[in-house]
């Protein structure tokens, strides 16, 4: 046969084909071909399809737009060094977790990766490393073990998820779970990573496992999700390109911003350090310590003052400081980005916890390793007392103190390390505004404290003054005496204001200045109450200059309102300096022993809206024509003062422009009322002309804007025909502009103050009374997360939630077992009640949860804003088998109280019937019960209904019943009501951060499992036991109706004797003899039915015969089905074998490093 | 450990009777415990008034699971708050003090319900000088609200007029339930493009309300044709118990910022005012108040303070006329309640306030969801 050949295209693109058009003269400048007919529709159908399709694809690309509170990233335009802005603060890196089983090369992955980024081998990750990905991205990496609680708690935070399967062996339970937990807090992205594919050497095989993993993973995740596989391991790393193409994929990954981190601040910690001396953690080791966490803050602005947090793990606590670091890892600045290729040395890493560069930071000390000696990591082979030096290198963190291992120690136990910041003695940096204080102790404190002495003003001047980190650019030396000024020129002023004293001249200089400044006011006062004819004597002028005088006296409302001690009444008065006698008295008002008696104590004023108006003063102010006159512009009739958007009916072309100019020449003076047309100072003829034409102008783009408004013009992109999508985004992107602009000018603290501490720096939180365990514990393979907490989010209450056990979870729940919940940033055990909303009339309580369905639950716990989702464990720890994630749901409402029924039915006997009245017992104990429940309704058990009616004497608890027909006296009496439930009140916070092994946290046990733990039997109650059921035959008399009854009863009436005839009939008693004709005949039949028979019973046979060869045919089929299953089991069990048998061998360290908690 | 079960531990102490109010209700909406102490520790009848703990009673009522301690002299309580569960609430308010001392407790927590708030309240509905009148909360609060979204079904129905001292009105307030609050940007004040009125009388002849507008009219009457002044007599039962007479007055402008003024009789003063009188200080009033500026109404700028601080974490921004002392402290208030600073940036001409917030992402928890 003749090879067939592959048949040459000529080119469509290139020069060559290029070069041909223009000899040929085709035009394709067109974008498409040449053919232009070849882009049409041929058909109307097929013109309506692709619209539609269009139309599809257009609604499938739609989601519902969220805010993301992170910063924008920045945009680097194709143009060098161009689009970086600079100044902007960068969003904080992506966190990528790096999640799977253990042994299936998590550590690998992550070195590949950080190699891949940084050129930096690093022998033992630990905790987040962030490294620069590129011009515009950094992105935090971290290795997450395979506890369930650094699972969940990762799951909160984390943006990618790598999920490493094992390629040789499938998914794991660990892999399914996290998947779930992942799901039910927000669903981050995330990427496959299919490892140990090295292992699979038939490439059919490998092919067919790829595709069932590929394909068990979509349906996970979603329908083409990324899966990436990698093969072999080499130097201890995955092959470069393998990387490098999953590294392309990090950087350019885009990310939806979730509902849960959109509203709650958060960070993942990167550094901890605990603050508390040396020498009170010896005199008291269990001391609550103050400890300071390290990172970069995400979601929403974190509140600058008494920030409540949770740390999972560890609890709620609240953050007594926060103060921004300089960054870490910052991005590569513009002068790096001149070039195309970022410069090596903006490749940073920031890992505290690892040993990068061969510096360490712990807890309490910086370790620097001196490589050559004996570093963990080599693959060099042992000797015996090598081994033993390594195996030193084991030992617990705490007993690290006392060992002196390999790496050498440039500290000791009582100094810090490197960081200067903890030598520092911190305080509150905003001065406090008297009046409530938090909490009821420190009261006695906080008076010395505050506005104290010179010394500890010079002190917080320092402090201050240092407090800012080296990298914070050119602010900080102002730093030391800026509070809330918004310019230079009011600092000293403020000083003032806010209640410092200093030495020194200047100050001294706006003393005088000051005291200027409160004369005239007082002469201004004066003026106003008493000099009446003078206030009427050029009144317009005297409005301007007072007005002037006012607004122009150098004051800053916000340092009077929150950094003085003056009463809100002289603030609003112009004040701005308490009179002494005020401040003092206001001081001494904390302090209870020396309360001074005040006018603030008596009287009904103080809470009240209105103040009280001099009518007097009033009339006579607004008796005079010119101050009538005055805000005549305030009207829409007035005088135009300036041309707004909403425009001005009344408007002549010729007076609007003259009335321009004067707001525009005197500088607003229109609104004191000097722009009174024709009374101001006519313009010069160029001035007028430029007016006018910018009037013009501007009236034309009112117009325009309007009429653009009222009738939905298309033609411009603002006020443009928008659907609803694009509005709201573009009223999102407004409303961020108008964040990120609206406090940009303010000094950092004063912003910090305001708007709090902002998604994408790195700050440092200083927290006090942590547990120490936290400290001592302190595993840097296990996360630490600080989660922010809404202010409703501290209380506690019933939480409702929409409940649906995990159809992998194997048992069902049982109301008021303990369950573990993943909700908010907690992990909690509580006690839920379930329930189901019975015909909308009750919710009525369930002892087990449902199955395949919904049903609710009831939970005492702390509060979380509807619609949160979360899930449920019934144990953290792997021990436990099978699926762990027992049910999954979303809060529904918050209560304080909760309205759950159950049914409780009381019984009763009669004791007395008579015609439609039955009196009742047994059903109370006492006449006050019955009492209770006159009226109620009641039924016996045959259905008869009645009614409570009222108590007897006699026995106590019976009572009179009325019911629509005689009852028996063998009926049971019901009284069906409803008994309400409250959940128990259990909140049991995980504190597995708290714990050397977080496995060995243990809640609230069931009463089963405490029974099987310390080995008690079940109580068993005698009546409860089960006995053999014995039911007699009932037997009944017979029915004797009388003789002269029966008589007289009409014959269907009468009683019928049914018993059989004893006696034999005729036809049974006589003889028959055959005749020869009879003989024959019967004969013939026997015959005939004997060859019937034979030939049934050979026709069996042969049908057995048949059916014989049939069985041998099945049989053999079976047999080979037999075959290739038993087949298949030795297959399963070999590969199960193999890698126990491959678990082991990690275990003892033969695939490299693995998981030793 | 720090891990705590129950509620927060934290207690916010005040001193003095003075803004008993705004700490309550801010007390109920941030959840946190409030103790004060030296309620009229120094006058000659010492302690909490009976309004006060008419008050008091109205925050417990409204609330579920709130608890309140109060001393035996009554010089301090403890105020645990609750939350909101909304629904149907009578309450018949201490004549001390009228109406729109209740309400003004009432209006910023009714939107956080669990269940749309309808309360129906007896009493005074206005008097002169202290609280805000039913007239003033109807035309001018309830526009306020419906800047941050609180709008469908918001309403507050006048029944009965009940003039101080003796009272006898009686007003039903409607609010329907939010999960957010919009996020405002009000700056444009625009122009003064209509004004509006109510002249009530109750128990005095029907002749006052009439007097009342013709004198309000004969000073506005300059500004702008756009005046409607109504006028509003109740008769028979639904005039409550004693005579009285007042005229509040409201000016919206063309970015529909409101502002108001009132002025009402005052029951047996030293020497009787007229109709004409209280018409010509209401719109005295009123002028100063559109003279000071600002795009609301300066009685209501601790209300819009409060609800942009309860918005998402996005900035709002209004511009106010000077603060008033009772705005002061307010936002010293707020500061220890929510943490929540306030940016201000004054006009040095015009006295006028830019106040801007960053919202702390408050959302209704009491509104179920489905």
């Amino acid at each position: 046969m003749e090879q067939s050949h592959k048949v040459h295209h000529k080119p469509s693109a290139g020069t060559k084909h290029a070069k041909k058009d223009a000899a040929k003269g085709v035009d394709r400048s067109g974008g498409k071909g040449f053919n232009p007919k070849a882009f049409t529709n041929t058909s109307f159908r097929a013109a309506d399809r692709a619209a539609r399709r269009t139309a599809e694809k257009d609604q499938k690309r739609l989601h519902v737009p969220l805010v993301n509170r992170n910063p924008e990233e920045r945009k680097v335009t194709s143009a060098k060094g161009q689009g970086m802005d600079e100044g902007k603060l960068p969003p904080p890196p992506i966190i990528v977790g790096i999640v799977g089983p253990p042994g299936v090369g998590k550590s690998t992955l992550l070195r590949s990766l950080v190699r891949r980024f940084t050129k930096h081998n690093l022998n033992s990750p630990q905790g987040p490393i962030t490294v620069v990905s590129g011009k515009t991205r950094r992105i935090t990496f971290i290795e997450c073990g395979n506890d369930l609680n650094s699972m969940i708690d990762l799951g909160k935070v984390v943006d990618l998820v790598l999920l490493m399967i094992d390629g040789s062996f499938g998914f794991e339970m660990e892999t399914f779970e996290f998947l779930n937990i992942l799901q039910s807090h927000g669903f981050p992205k995330v990427i496959g990573l299919l490892t140990h594919l090295d292992l699979i050497k038939k490439a059919s095989t490998l092919k067919d496992t790829k595709k069932r993993l590929k394909h068990r993973f979509w349906t996970e995740i979603y329908q083409g999700a990324k899966l990436f596989s990698l093969s072999g391991v080499l130097n201890g790393r995955y092959p470069d390109t393998e990387i490098n193409l999953l590294s392309r994929f990090i950087s350019v990954m885009k990310f939806r911003p979730l509902v849960f981190r959109n509203q709650h601040p958060y960070l993942l910690i990167d550094r901890l350090q605990d603050m508390t001396s040396r020498q009170l953690i010896q005199e008291n080791k269990k001391l609550d310590r103050t400890i300071t966490l390290y990172g970069y803050l995400r979601g929403p602005n974190l509140p600058p003052r008494n920030a409540k947090i949770h740390i999972p793990g560890a609890g709620d606590l609240e953050v007594k400081s926060v103060e921004r670091l300089s960054d870490p890892c910052p991005l590569p600045t513009l002068e790096s980005e001149r070039r195309r290729k970022m410069g090596e040395k903006a490749k940073l890493i920031h890992a505290p916890m690892s040993d990068v560069g061969g510096v360490m930071y712990d807890k309490d000390a910086v370790y620097i390793n001196v490589p050559g000696s004996f570093s963990k990591g080599g693959d060099a082979p042992q000797g015996e007392g090598e081994k033993m030096v390594m195996d030193l290198q084991d030992a617990n963190k705490t007993f690290a103190d006392g060992i002196q291992n390999s790496e050498i120690r440039l500290f000791g136990h009582s100094t810090a390390p490197l960081e200067h910041t903890q030598q520092r003695v911190r305080r509150a940096a905003a001065p406090r505004s008297g009046g409530p204080m938090l909490g009821g102790t420190d009261d006695d404190d906080d008076d010395e404290e505050e506005y104290g002495s010179d010394e500890d003003e010079e002190d917080y001047e320092d402090v201050d003054g240092e407090g800012i980190v080296d990298g914070l650019n050119e602010e900080s030396d102002q730093e030391g005496d800026v509070r809330y000024a918004e310019s230079d020129s009011e600092n000293d002023d403020l000083e003032f204001a806010t209640g410092f004293q200093q030495e020194g001249k200047i100050v001294n200089i706006e003393d005088e200045d000051f005291d200027d400044e409160e004369n005239d006011d007082i002469e201004d006062g004066s003026d106003e109450d008493e000099d009446v004819p003078q206030w009427k004597k050029n009144l317009s002028d005297k409005a301007a200059t007072s007005f002037a005088e006012r607004m122009g006296r150098r004051r800053d409302l916000m340092s009077l309102i929150y950094g003085s001690e003056l009463s809100p009444a002289e603030i609003g008065a112009g004040k701005t300096r308490p009179s002494s006698a005020d401040a003092e008295s206001s001081r001494m008002a904390q302090d209870d022993l020396f309360q001074v008696s005040r006018e603030e104590n008596k009287g009904d004023e103080g809470d009240q809206l209105k103040v009280p108006v001099d009518l007097e003063a009033l009339k006579t102010r607004w008796d005079d024509e010119e101050m009538l006159d005055s805000i005549r512009e305030m009207f829409i009739s007035g005088p135009i003062g300036e041309v707004d958007a909403e425009g001005n009916p009344y408007e002549e072309d010729g007076e609007g422009f003259e009335d321009i100019e004067d707001g525009s020449d005197n500088g607003g003076d229109d609104e004191q009322g000097d722009g009174v047309p024709y009374v101001g100072v006519k313009p010069s003829a160029s001035d007028h002309e430029s007016a006018r034409a910018q009037a013009a102008a501007k009236k034309q783009a009112a117009l325009k804007a309007k009429f653009d408004e009222q009738y939905d013009d298309d033609s411009d992109e603002e006020g443009g025909k928008m659907d609803f999508y694009d509005q709201q985004k573009s009223e999102m992107a407004k409303q961020k502009q108008l964040n990120e602009d609206e406090f940009e000018g303010l000094d950092i603290d004063t912003r910090a103050q305001i708007e709090g501490y902002r998604s994408g720096m790195y700050v440092r939180l200083e927290i006090n009374d942590v547990p120490c365990e936290l400290v001592e514990h302190f595993n840097p393979k296990i996360p630490i997360i600080v989660g922010g907490l809404l202010a409703a989010e501290e209380r506690f209450g019933y939480i409702t939630v929409r409940i649906k056990r995990h159809r992998w979870f194997t048992r069902t729940l049982k109301t008021n077992n303990p369950i573990i919940f993943s909700l908010g940033w907690r992990r909690f055990q509580s006690l839920p009640i379930y329930h189901l909303d019975d015909h909308s009339i009750r919710n009525r309580f369930l002892k087990y949860t449902p199955e395949h369905m919904h049903c609710y639950a009831t939970f005492y716990g702390p509060v979380s804003q509807p619609n949160t989702g979360f899930c449920c464990f019934n144990s953290l720890s792997e021990g436990a088998s099978g699926f762990r994630i027992s049910a999954t749901g979303v809060v529904l409402d918050i209560d304080r109280s909760t309205k759950i029924v159950k049914k409780l039915k009381l019984t009763g006997v009669p004791y007395k019937i008579f015609k439609n009245t039955a009196f009742i017992k047994d059903m109370f104990n006492s006449a006050l019960e019955v009492a209770k429940f006159e009226g109620a309704n009641i039924k016996t058990v045959s259905g008869i209904r009645g009614q409570v009616k009222k108590a007897q004497g006699k026995p106590d608890g019976a009572f009179r019943a009325t019911f629509e027909d005689k009852i028996l006296m063998r009926d049971i009496v019901f009284l069906r009501a409803w008994y309400s439930i409250e959940p128990k009140k259990l909140y049991n916070p995980v504190c597995s951060l708290l714990l050397a092994d977080s496995e060995e946290w243990q809640g609230m046990r069931l009463t089963g499992q405490i029974r099987r733990d310390e080995g008690i039997k079940t109580p068993l109650d005698i009546n409860s036991a089960y006995k053999p059921i014995e039911r007699t035959t009932r037997r009944f008399n017979t029915l004797k109706v009388p003789k002269k009854l029966e008589a007289s009863l009409p014959y269907a009436s009468k009683t019928k004797n049914l018993a059989p005839q004893k006696k034999q009939t005729y036809l049974q008693s006589r003889a028959v003899i055959l005749s020869e004709e009879d003989k024959k005949a019967v004969s013939l039949l026997q015959q005939i039915q004997s060859l019937k028979k034979d030939k049934i019973s050979r026709r069996k046979e042969k049908q057995e015969e048949r059916r014989k060869e049939y069985r041998k045919k099945i049989g053999i089929v079976d047999e080979k089905k037999q075959d290739k299953l038993k087949e298949e089991r030795r297959e399963r069990f070999k590969k199960e074998g193999l890698k126990r048998k491959r678990d082991e061998a990690a275990a003892e360290g033969k695939y490299g490093k693995k998981r030793t908690r | 450990m720090t891990t705590q079960a129950g509620p927060s531990r934290d207690i916010l102490r005040f001193t003095t009777h003075r803004h008993l109010r705004q700490r309550i209700l801010l007390s109920i909406l941030s959840g946190k415990s409030i103790r004060v102490d030296g309620i009229r520790s120094d006058d000659v009848q010492v302690g909490l008034r009976d309004y006060e703990i008419n008050l008091l009673r109205l925050a417990e009522k409204v609330t579920n699971g709130s608890t309140i301690e109060i001393s035996v002299t009554g010089t301090s309580f403890l105020f645990h708050p609750g939350l909101l569960p909304g629904g149907n609430y009578t309450h018949t308010c201490h004549i001390g003090r009228s109406i729109g001392y209740y309400l003004e407790l009432l209006i910023p927590l009714a939107p956080f319900c669990k269940k749309p708030f309808e309360i129906n309240l007896y009493g005074v509905t206005g008097e002169e000088g202290r609280d805000m009148s039913v007239d003033m909360i109807r035309t001018v609060t309830l526009p306020h609200l419906h800047l941050f979204g609180v709008t469908d079904g918001l309403e507050l129905q006048i029944k009965k007029r009940g003039s101080a001292p003796l009272g006898g009105g009686q007003a039903v307030f409607k609010c329907p339930v939010v999960r957010t609050l919009k996020t405002i940007q009000f700056l444009e004040k625009g122009k003064i493009k209509k004004i509006r009125g109510v002249a009530y009388s109750t128990r005095v002849s029907p002749q006052f309300a009439n007097r009342m507008v013709e004198s309000a009219r004969s000073i506005l009457n300059r500004y702008i044709p756009d005046i409607y002044l109504i006028t509003d007599v109740y008769k028979g039962e639904d005039s409550g118990k004693s005579p009285g007479y007042g005229l509040t007055l409201v000016s919206q402008s063309t970015t529909s910022s409101i502002h108001s003024s009132e002025t009402l009789s005052i029951p047996n003063p030293d020497k009787p005012q007229t109709p004409e009188e209280i018409a010509l200080n209401a719109t005295r009033l009123l002028l100063e108040e559109i003279k000071e500026g600002g795009c609301i109404d300066s009685k209501h700028q601790w209300l819009i303070s409060l609800l942009m601080a309860l918005g998402k974490e996005d900035v709002s921004k209004v511009k106010m006329g000077p603060l008033t002392s009772h705005t002061i402290q307010f936002y010293r208030d707020m500061l220890s309640f929510f943490g929540t600073k306030y940016k201000l940036v004054e006009d040095k001409k015009t006295g006028e306030v830019d106040v801007s917030c960053i919202g702390i992402g408050y959302s209704n928890v009491n509104k179920s969801m489905a």
